[in-house]
């Protein structure tokens, strides 16, 4: 038997095919080396199967099998789908502080403590200097003007900071609605975008093709869903996920059936899951800010804040209050000095700053109110400052430490994914030597076929 | 730990590293603009919740400081008028020895009795005193004169008290109740109201020596010196508050030097550290900048031929 007389051909072709697949997409790598969520490729070989020559050795006529070259499988991205799943869910924490943290640092901003103009010492000087020196000098027409005048500006600052509370409640719930609409909402387009390059994968993989470049941009989707809530993902046989959203992705995760995934394959489910029960308690922005302020409920972070500033202003309209009628002369009934019972309310009473005598309120009476510094509306005042202040700070160190927990992953990813330009320019050397000496075998051939043909033709 | 670098991670840390340096100087920076420690609540929520309570005590201490000082004017007022008061006594009492031992002739006794009716008169002149536009012997009807001059003696104020808070749950008297010394003396002239006070025994002896009975202006003098016992005891008392305020006055300004060094512990930035903090993390800062600035530009294909 002897050896086809074209088969090194053949054979040095398959690795020139092979070294110039391995150069294209160590370019394909090279130009994507800064395109976010690319996962780096390669290329896989496999030997192609050998020819068996029977009886090739003229001596003993033993057969051999004769390499044939080179075959190029496919070419795969590569990529940690454990990593992915790490990072969405640190992701989703991440985006929750952050939203949590922003939102917080403007009402703890809205206060204005520690300082003199915050309403702590707005009451110091209320008490302290304005009802004290009425006390001393109950006939001053200057320390009259100064009650009535700080007292207006106590209850001006209580209007506005639950006015600046119920501002930002408008915030939340506009930023959450926002996110959430069925048409428009970012949720709704990512969701979108899942089902229809699950559809276009699909396609792709039925008719045996590696849909790289669709998969890293699912990919990408899936990673900006999880901003907004938990999300867990499932892969399909036919390379369709399903991506559950919200406290369903949760309880996914811990191996409960998703009967309403966000994304089903081609169908989008939008009404089961952008719902207050799915949402609220939840990670991402969407849970943060139903934690903050959810307008269905009324309840949140914010309502608590607001409340506990009503609270404030009526322990202080109260205790002034009735420590100016517990300090009425027998028989006598001064008007009582503050109006309104939650912070949005709270005024001066009319009826003194129109009093002739303004305000009418004799030493005893001031005495018996400017004794109140430091009572319980101030006490009360004191504890919400500090509740502010240490939810913005633990708020602020969640961030801090998912954000940290997120960069160390997405390096991990990265890791993995990434393009390393030095690889890439060690596998350039590596391939274009390869095809180089392919080529260098064909010409050999080539040379061998030409002198055997010149020498019968001599 | 991890296997492979890539360009991505290495720029996306160096980047991380920068940022963090720069919001660690930023608070650094904040706290040595303000010289305080603690900006908003977030930085220190216990501290915070301290601070808000110092600032009230200390407002509280100076409220109490503020009351000390007017209460003392108060009484310093009250204090002079009563001395001013206890001369015009001495004077009348004076007057009336010489009535009483009968040289005298009814001129003479006339005379005098003109002239202790222009100390009465400024006596009352006395009690009228005023601190800040407040009466201060017409108990705490501040805005009423106690006495009108003339011959109407009656007395146009209250008993009530003026009260000053010196410290928690401590008020003090500081008004002197004038006239439980001066009385009535007479409503209508020439008849006495006969309450045995000082202005009472005063138009007595007026109208003794204008009668020139020197046995009525003896018995008069018993009551005189009975009168200006009581003039001397007011006077104590209100020396005596005086004192209390003094007291009250150091115990506040040992506190307020106490809390104030509480509140800065507290709030205040140890700038001495911080400066140290801030030099060095700027140092940090410049370190990752540099680092930034010449590592992130190596890669392979600085040291490999173009022709390959």
């Amino acid at each position: 038997m002897t050896i086809p007389t074209y088969m090194g051909l053949q054979t040095a072709l398959s690795g020139l095919e092979a070294a110039q697949a391995a150069i294209d997409t160590t370019g394909q790598n090279i130009s994507n080396a800064n395109t976010p969520g690319y996962s780096r490729q390669t290329v896989n070989l496999t030997e192609r199967s050998e020819l068996t020559i029977p009886a090739l050795s003229s001596v003993t006529g033993d057969g051999s099998q004769f390499g044939t070259g080179v075959d190029i499988t496919s070419i795969t991205r590569i990529r940690d789908t454990f990593l992915d799943s790490q990072y969405r869910d640190q992701n989703t924490t991440e985006n929750g502080a952050s939203t949590s943290s922003t939102i917080l640092s403007q009402a703890q901003a809205a206060l204005d403590e520690p300082s003199s103009s915050g309403l702590s010492g707005q009451l110091d000087t209320f008490f302290t200097d304005d009802w004290a020196s009425l006390a001393s000098t109950p006939s001053s027409a200057g320390a009259q003007q100064g009650v009535i005048g700080q007292g207006q500006a106590v209850a001006d600052t209580l209007n506005t900071l639950s006015s600046q509370l119920s501002t930002l409640e408008g915030q939340v719930t506009s930023q959450y609605n926002t996110l959430t609409d069925p048409s428009t909402g970012a949720v709704a387009s990512d969701a979108n975008q899942i089902a229809q390059l699950n559809g276009q994968i699909a396609q792709a993989q039925a008719a045996g093709i590696n849909a790289n470049s669709l998969e890293d941009q699912r990919d990408n989707v899936i990673d900006d869903l999880s901003q907004y809530s938990n999300v867990n993902v499932t892969t399909e046989s036919n390379g369709m996920v399903n991506v559950s959203f919200g406290n369903a992705a949760i309880a996914a995760q811990n191996g409960t059936t998703d009967a309403t995934p966000l994304v089903n394959g081609t169908s989008v489910d939008l009404t089961d899951n952008l719902t207050d029960s799915n949402l609220s308690g939840s990670g991402g922005t969407l849970g943060s800010l139903l934690g903050l302020y959810d307008s269905t409920t009324g309840q949140g972070q914010l309502a608590t804040y607001s409340s506990q500033l009503d609270t404030v202003a009526n322990q202080l309209a109260t205790t002034v209050n009735s420590a100016i009628s517990g300090a009425d002369a027998a028989g006598a009934t001064a008007p009582p000095f503050f109006t309104g019972t939650t912070a949005a309310t709270i005024a001066v009473n009319p009826a003194v700053t129109a009093s002739s005598t303004n305000p009418p309120y004799t030493a005893a009476e001031a005495n018996a109110v400017a004794s109140l510094s430091g009572g319980t509306a101030q006490q009360t005042y004191n504890a919400f400052v500090t509740q502010v202040g240490s939810d913005v700070s633990s708020a602020q160190n969640t961030q801090t430490t998912s954000q940290s927990l997120l960069t160390a992953i997405s390096n991990q990813r990265q890791s993995v994914s990434g393009v390393s330009l030095d690889e890439e320019m060690t596998n350039l050397i590596q391939y274009q030597q390869a095809y180089q000496a392919s080529a260098r075998v064909m010409t050999t051939i080539n040379d061998t076929f030409t002198s055997l043909l010149g020498m019968l033709s001599g | 730990m991890i296997g492979r670098i890539t360009q991505q991670m290495t720029a996306q840390n160096t980047l991380a590293g920068i940022e963090s340096a720069l919001d660690r100087l930023d608070t650094t920076q904040q706290e040595l603009s303000t010289g305080k420690s603690i900006n908003q609540p977030s930085d220190n929520p216990s501290g915070t919740a301290l601070t808000l309570s110092m600032n009230t005590q200390l407002a509280d201490l100076s409220s109490y400081s503020n009351q000390v000082t007017d209460g003392t004017g108060y009484s310093q007022a009250a204090s002079t008028a009563l001395s001013d008061i206890t001369n015009a006594v001495q004077r009348i009492q004076e007057l009336t020895t010489e009535a009483a031992n009968g040289t005298q002739t009814t001129a003479d006794m006339q005379a005098s009795a003109q002239e202790v009716n222009q100390l009465i008169d400024e006596i009352k002149q006395d009690a009228n005193t005023q601190y800040d536009g407040q009466y201060v012997f017409s108990g705490s009807a501040t805005s009423t004169a106690p006495y009108q001059s003339g011959s109407n003696d009656s007395y146009a104020g209250n008993s009530g008290q003026v009260t000053r808070t010196i410290g928690p749950n401590t008020t003090l008297a500081v008004n002197a109740n004038l006239e439980s010394v001066l009385g009535t003396g007479q409503t209508t002239s020439g008849q006495p109201a006969g309450d045995g006070l000082l202005l009472n025994t005063l138009r007595n002896i007026s109208d003794d020596m204008q009668s020139g009975s020197s046995t009525a202006l003896n018995s008069d003098m018993t009551a005189l010196s009975t009168n200006l016992n009581s003039l001397t005891g007011l006077s104590a008392n209100v020396g005596a508050t005086q004192d209390r305020l003094q007291m009250a006055s150091t115990r506040i300004q040992t506190l307020q030097a106490s809390d104030t060094q509480v509140l800065s512990n507290t709030q205040d930035a140890d700038m001495a550290s911080t400066e140290i903090s801030y030099s060095t993390q700027q140092a940090a800062l410049t370190a990752a900048l540099q680092a930034g600035a010449s590592i992130v530009q190596q890669s392979l294909m600085n040291f490999l031929g173009t022709s390959g």
